[in-house]
């Protein structure tokens, strides 16, 4: 080395300034004019450029390669929020997304997990209120997909059980169900799993939606208030006896007369679609 | 290094989602699959079962691509955690992932940058390989990567700084014959030098993909067929390296499966023909 070489980057240094300019948001050109190192050297410090190819240019293949996939991910994720904004405020979108949530985990898998989050401070969803609650739909969907997998209670489960034990029995949602309560109908813009539809925006309604697993296809639904309130006390790890779960839903029901109908039909319903698992007795 | 913990699997392809139904349930012909092992890290669902059921009928390669080895960030332990537990749940013949970093300061590019080639990124990326592997509790195999950019900061070509890597880590060489024409035409040097300069005991499978050409160079994006030049590349590297252990990727406008099974049924009839002319040629040369 002789005195006049710039010292040697570390690998450290190197990859940080490379990581840099790749993620960032205006380009490559923008990125070297705001690393003080780079803008003094120039580019040629870190990377050889040709004839073929500038250096600038080699850096922007690894720009490009690395904002279209994801972007292309998250749109395979989020296909209503997709349509909903149209190609190009989803380009926008994803822009800054991962400005504020650049992926951290092995698995491009979690690349989209904070975009319901971001939408709520997002400005394109200030005249689309209903974009974070779609898009926490769709996630959800997704995490439904991945998620543990669990015998769920069924109706030999509950008629091998002596009636008087039922009040006691202790039961919780299964891994894959989740269960959203909003104020939007965004499910009802939904096509069976999963097709897409958003002819309109969603209706300003109190919603609750369930999402559950059966047979390796998401499934979804709404749910009416007792119905909800019932599932919603069975929710955490901790899960609820049966009584409590009851108790839940009657106190939605109007007419008292009415709950002990609504509670086994609803509760057949819960063990078709395996919505519930045993905890231990 | 002991060859018979990478046994020659044969002619296989990549288990890509638009072929999990078919190849699950149908049992379709072909001798070994190669999954994203990160696919799988998940809790649950329809995509480990599919796992399963091939597993129950194929051997299959757990090949990786969020290892990092390359990176700066301190090694994730968490991330090799969930290797090793997805190795124990279906047995994968082995485990494999590139020579690259992935990210740095707790950042994943999910993209598999090169490495600046010089004598103290050998001595660092070895290291942490060695420990990947006792880690793992088994020896991996590392896949050399295509590339678009040249460090300035590199002192040696690329084929010297992968064998250099697997000699001093003592791992086996996943040879990705595609990367090697890529970056032969991105770096302008002779693929075959590449491969004549790359250990003979070391490699203990290949890979085989299509790349598109952009004119001032090539992309690495596995949506094409294989082209002649790497399919000759891949004979040439069939007559250094003997037969081993051989798979076709396909990660983008993903054909019907019966395409993939011909690729690789057409990388195992040229395998043979170049092992045959060998063995004729030996003959002859004793005759005479
Ligand atoms: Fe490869």
């Amino acid at each position: 080395m002789t005195p006049t070489d710039p010292p040697p980057l570390s690998l450290r240094d190197l990859q940080l300034q490379l990581m840099r300019m790749i993620v960032a948001p205006t380009g490559v050109a923008e990125a070297i004019a705001e690393e003080p190192a780079l803008a003094a050297n120039g580019l040629g410090a870190i990377v050889r450029g040709d004839d073929r190819l500038s250096a600038r240019e080699r850096v922007e293949i690894y720009a490009n390669a690395y904002f279209y996939r994801l972007l292309d991910v998250l749109k395979e994720d989020y296909p209503l929020t997709f349509t909903a904004l149209g190609s190009d405020r989803f380009h926008n979108l994803i822009t800054s997304y991962l400005l504020e949530f650049p992926p951290t985990e092995p698995s491009i898998f979690f690349a989209g997990r904070h975009l319901a989050d971001f939408l709520r401070t997002y400005p394109a969803a200030v005249e689309r209120p209903w974009l974070p609650e779609l898009a926490g739909f769709e996630r959800a969907m997704l995490e439904a997909f991945h998620a543990a997998d669990a015998t769920p209670l069924d109706a030999s489960a509950l008629r091998s059980t002596p009636p008087a034990e039922w009040p006691g029995w202790s039961m919780r949602l299964a891994p894959a169900v989740r269960l959203l309560m909003g104020d939007w109908a965004v499910h009802e813009t939904a096509g069976p799993n999963p097709a897409v539809i958003l002819p309109d925006p969603p209706r300003s309604t109190p919603a609750a939606i369930a999402i559950w697993r059966r047979d390796g296809d998401v499934l979804f639904r709404g749910l009416e208030p007792p119905e909800a309130a019932g599932l919603a006390r069975a929710a955490g790890a901790q899960g609820a006896r049966f009584e409590e779960i009851c108790a839940a839903v009657a106190a939605k029901i109007a007419n008292p007369g009415d709950a002990v109908e609504s509670i086994n039909r609803m509760l057949a319903r819960w063990l078709a679609d395996g919505l519930l698992i045993e905890l231990d007795r | 290094m002991e060859r018979a913990e990478f046994p020659f699997l044969g002619y296989g392809a990549g288990l890509r989602r638009p072929h999990y139904a078919e190849v699950a349930g149908g049992r379709p012909r072909m001798d070994w699959f190669e999954i994203v092992s990160e696919n799988f890290m998940v809790a649950g669902g329809p995509a480990l079962k599919t796992l399963e059921r091939v597993r129950a009928n194929y051997p299959v390669v757990m090949h990786g691509v969020s290892l990092s080895i390359g990176s700066t960030d301190p090694l994730d332990r968490d991330y090799l955690r969930q290797l090793a537990e997805l190795a124990r749940r279906i047995e994968p013949a082995w485990i494999s992932d590139h020579l690259c970093w992935t990210g740095a300061a707790g950042r994943n590019l999910h993209d598999l940058m090169p490495m600046p080639f010089t004598e103290e990124t050998v001595a660092y990326t070895a290291g942490r390989l060695r420990t990947a592997q006792d880690i793992l509790g088994r020896r991996i195999a590392i896949e050399n990567v295509s590339s678009y950019l040249t460090y300035t900061a590199s002192s040696m070509a690329e084929w010297e700084f992968v064998a250099a890597v697997a000699d001093a880590a003592d791992c086996a060489i996943l040879l990705d014959i595609n990367n090697i024409y890529v970056n032969a035409f991105n770096h302008r040097f002779d693929p075959y030098a590449y491969v004549d300069a790359i250990p003979r005991e070391r490699v203990v499978q290949f890979h085989l993909a299509g790349h598109s050409d952009y004119g001032t160079y090539l992309l690495d994006s596995h949506d094409h067929p294989i082209c002649d030049g790497v399919w000759e590349l891949f004979d040439y590297a069939v007559g250094r390296f003997g037969e081993a252990s051989t798979l076709i990727e396909w990660d983008d406008r993903i054909p019907p499966f019966a395409t993939l099974a011909a690729a690789a049924d057409e990388s195992r009839s040229r395998a043979r023909a170049v092992l045959s002319r060998r063995v004729r040629s030996r003959a002859e040369g004793a005759t005479r």
